[in-house]
Formats: C-alpha cells, structure tokens, sequence
C-alpha cells in the first residue's frame, strides 16, 4: 500500500491505497468524491476529467501515487448547494446535457479552457472538448454552453463567424 | 490492473539503479498515457514501475552546444506553448497539436511518444526530418544515437531494458530549417494517424539542398523517403519536380490494408502529405528569406 495525500479542491485528503490505483478510483472509491465518472478507463471519453495543478487530465490515466502533493479541482469543486458554477449555470440554461454522464468532464474541460485566460474562437472550444465524447446531444449545444459560460467569465465576445464569400 | 511494486525515484542517477536492479521485469511511467493503458491490459503483473515523471532531469527545453534539447519528459502541452520550439522548430507545435486530446496533451511526453514507437506516433516524423538524435542512459553510462536507428519495429526501440530515454537533440544546424508536418486522420480531434509526413529543407541559390522527407503509419516505424529526396537534392526548385518526388515517396512506403483505410488510400494520403509537406517548408523558407 501507497499513503498519497492530495488537495482536493482545496482539502487536504489522505488515503492508504495500492500502487496500481488509479487517481480516479482513489477519487472514487476512497475519498467519495464520485463526480469523476468512470467512461472508458483507457483515456478516449474524457468522462473522468479533473484539473491536475489546473491541467486537464484524464484521471483514469494517472496513478494516484503519481498525483501526491498536487492539488486536484472536481466538479465538485465548482459548484456549492445554493449556488452553480457559471460553466453549470450556463449548461443548464441552454440544457447542454441529457443523461448528464459527459457533464463533469465536459464542464472540467471548459474550466480549464476558460482559465488560460487567452481569446476564445468556436474552433478553439472544439478543439478543447474533442477528448470529451457525449453519447446524446450531438455537441451543439454543449458548444453553446461553453460559449455562453466563457462570455459570462471572462466578459469578452466569442468573434463572429465570417459568412463565406458567395 | 495487476499488482506491481511502485518506485518514485529522486534522481536521474537513483531512476537508472532502479532500473538495473529490476530489468527486465520493469516499467518506466511517465506520462502514462500509453503505459497505463497497457498495463490495464496485460495478463501478468509488470513486476516494478518507476515513475519518473517527477524528474526535472528529464525536463527543460534549452539550446545547449549540440543544438536544441528537449527532455524526454515534456510533455506536448509544455511543446505547444514554448518559446524556444517556436522560434526553431515551429512544426513541432503542429505535431504536438495533432497527439490525442488537451487531456493526452497535458500529461503525454515527447519521450513517451517516441519510446512507445508506434508507426503512427505524431512526433516521429518532423523529428526524423530535423535528423534529430537521443540521448540513452544506462548503468554503463551515456550514449548518443540517431532517431533513425532508435526506432527498430512496432513497439520496439535501440533501449536495453535497464536504460532511458533522456533528451532529444534537434542538431545546430537544422534550428530554423523550413519544415512542415500534416497528419490525415479519419477525423481532426484524438484520431490515430492514416498517414503523417514532414519535410524539412534549405534552399540555396534557388536550389533544394538537404532534403528531409519523413513518413509515419506507412511502414513498420517512421522512414524516410530517401529516393524522393534525392530526387530533389541540388535540382532547382520547381513545383513540378515537388509533384514527382511526391509520386516518388508513394513507392517507398508500404502502408497496411484495414479497417480505418485501404492501402490505396494511404498510398494517395502518401503523395498529398508529401506533396503539401514540401510546398509548405518551401513557403516557410520564401517567408524567411
């Protein structure tokens, strides 16, 4: 067994864990938070997204030994009882998600999008989500929701596409 | 995934003993984007992983005497976004851009990429074409060799199982040589590679000179179209002579049949990669003379 101590969202969590676990079973299964969904488990769906020191990664690819001492953000980390995150809020305005399993890594990913702080086009935004897979809504409306979330933090406008020439 | 002992060495010097007392029933893990998805897979325990992920000895991006040094452990997000890759060897950030998805980006590194020696590996081609060398660690010290004889077959590097990958060396005199590098996909984001090519070249007198064409997921690893690139060395530059040497590279590449594309399609993707590979690092070089 590895002790591993990590900061999750802001708390300082320890747990005794075998060497093979991965950082989103210790998530999981030892410090309860279950947020982080469990997609593929060999990093394609993107289900499993937390910020790593604020990068996304794929916690199903990391072991919880080589996340020690780092500071680890989960959806749990945004939103509070009484009040969303903007990335939620906007999410549900638009109702990006329908069975709502993608959510948290979809909305993990747009954090940390939102975060680097640099302008924002449609095109960057696809391709920040395309290591995130939804199975239902066909990605329109997700987009839709980064969009609204990114012009409500940030307080910037996403450029106007350029109709093509005739 | 199956039990394994876990070590978190210190050092470079601690990873190497590590790896000496344990090989061949060892795992290097770094980024392990490859790795441990592979060792979910595998029926038998690896025996010991080292994690070396938090060795800044195999971090930093810097010129040093050689030329530019990459660690093995930069990751292809610390590629994206450096300096130094962008004033040198722009199309690096083209081909890190290309690996997985942000998440594989952000923990995958160049040395992974390359040790993991997959033929469709998107870092394999713009280094081949910048005559890139690595530097290998082991218990009987250092040793230097050429990427091209570092990649032996699918999955299967130069490295002994006690040594490392440490650094790669893009070599003095290619920083800044116009190169270009195109992936073909089935679609643009995280898809594995049907085809991927760079071309790297100097222009001299309005002659081509040093030729560099690189070819991925076309053979067994990553090659090089040498008879495309003799074709072009010394010639004076013509669109038309890019073309042939294009038609040249299909010839020297033998792409597989399956699921994701015929070989006749590879074969096409071969000429346009090469074809375009080659316009573009000719483009890049108008722009900087």
């Amino acid at each position: 067994m590895t002790d591993v101590t990590l900061i999750v969202n802001g708390e300082t969590k320890t747990a005794s864990v075998p060497p093979e676990t991965t950082l989103l079973k210790m998530l999981r299964e030892d410090l309860n938070y279950t947020g982080s969904k469990l997609g593929c488990d060999v990093g394609d769906c993107g289900a499993c997204t937390v910020l790593v020191d604020g990068l996304a990664v794929n916690a199903c690819l990391m072991l919880a030994g080589q996340a020690e001492g780092k500071e680890i953000l989960t959806i749990e980390g945004l939103s509070t009882l009484e009040k969303y995150h903007p990335i939620q809020k906007a999410f549900e305005d638009v109702a990006a998600l329908q069975c709502g399993f993608c959510g948290p890594g979809m909305i993990m990913t747009t954090k940390a999008l939102i975060d680097q702080d640099e302008d924002v086009t449609r095109q960057n935004i696809k391709d920040a989500l395309s290591g995130n897979l939804c199975r239902c809504t066909g990605y329109t409306k997700i987009i839709e929701g980064v969009i609204d979330a990114y012009q409500e933090i940030t307080g910037k406008k996403l450029p106007e596409i350029k109709p093509r020439a005739a | 995934m199956k039990p394994f002992d876990f070590i978190q060495p210190a050092t470079i010097d601690a990873a190497i003993l590590a790896l000496a007392e344990y090989s061949p029933n060892v795992r290097i893990l770094n980024g392990g984007t490859d790795c441990l998805v592979e060792l979910k897979h595998v029926a038998q325990s690896p025996g010991v992983v080292i994690d070396v992920s938090r060795l800044q000895g195999l971090k930093g991006i810097e010129i040093v005497d050689a030329g530019l040094r990459i660690g093995a452990g930069v990751t292809h997000t610390e590629i994206m976004a450096d300096p130094l890759i962008k004033e040198h060897v722009p199309a690096m950030i083209d081909a890190a851009h290309t690996v997985g998805a942000v998440q594989t980006r952000n923990l995958g590194t160049l040395g992974g990429n390359l040790v993991t020696c997959v033929p469709s590996m998107d870092s394999g081609p713009t280094l081949l074409a910048l005559d890139a060398d690595v530097t290998i660690l082991g218990a009987k010290g250092t040793r230097q060799s050429s990427l091209t004889d570092f990649f032996v077959a699918p999955r299967k590097t130069s490295l002994e199982p006690d040594e490392l990958l440490l650094e790669i060396i893009i070599p003095k005199e290619n920083l800044g040589k116009p190169a270009s590098f195109i992936k073909f996909g089935l679609r643009k984001g995280q898809a594995l590679a049907l085809v991927n090519a760079a071309s790297a070249l100097w222009v001299e007198g309005n002659k081509f000179k040093d030729v560099r064409i690189a070819l991925g997921a076309v053979a067994p690893v990553v090659i090089r179209a040498s008879k495309a690139e003799a074709l072009l060395e010394g010639q004076s530059v013509s669109e038309g002579l890019i073309q042939e040497a294009a038609k040249i590279a299909v010839g020297e590449a033998k792409p597989i049949d399956d699921f994701r594309a015929s070989k006749e399609y590879r074969n096409d993707l071969i000429e346009v990669g090469t074809r375009r590979t080659l316009q573009a690092a000719l483009g890049a070089s108008n722009i900087q003379s």
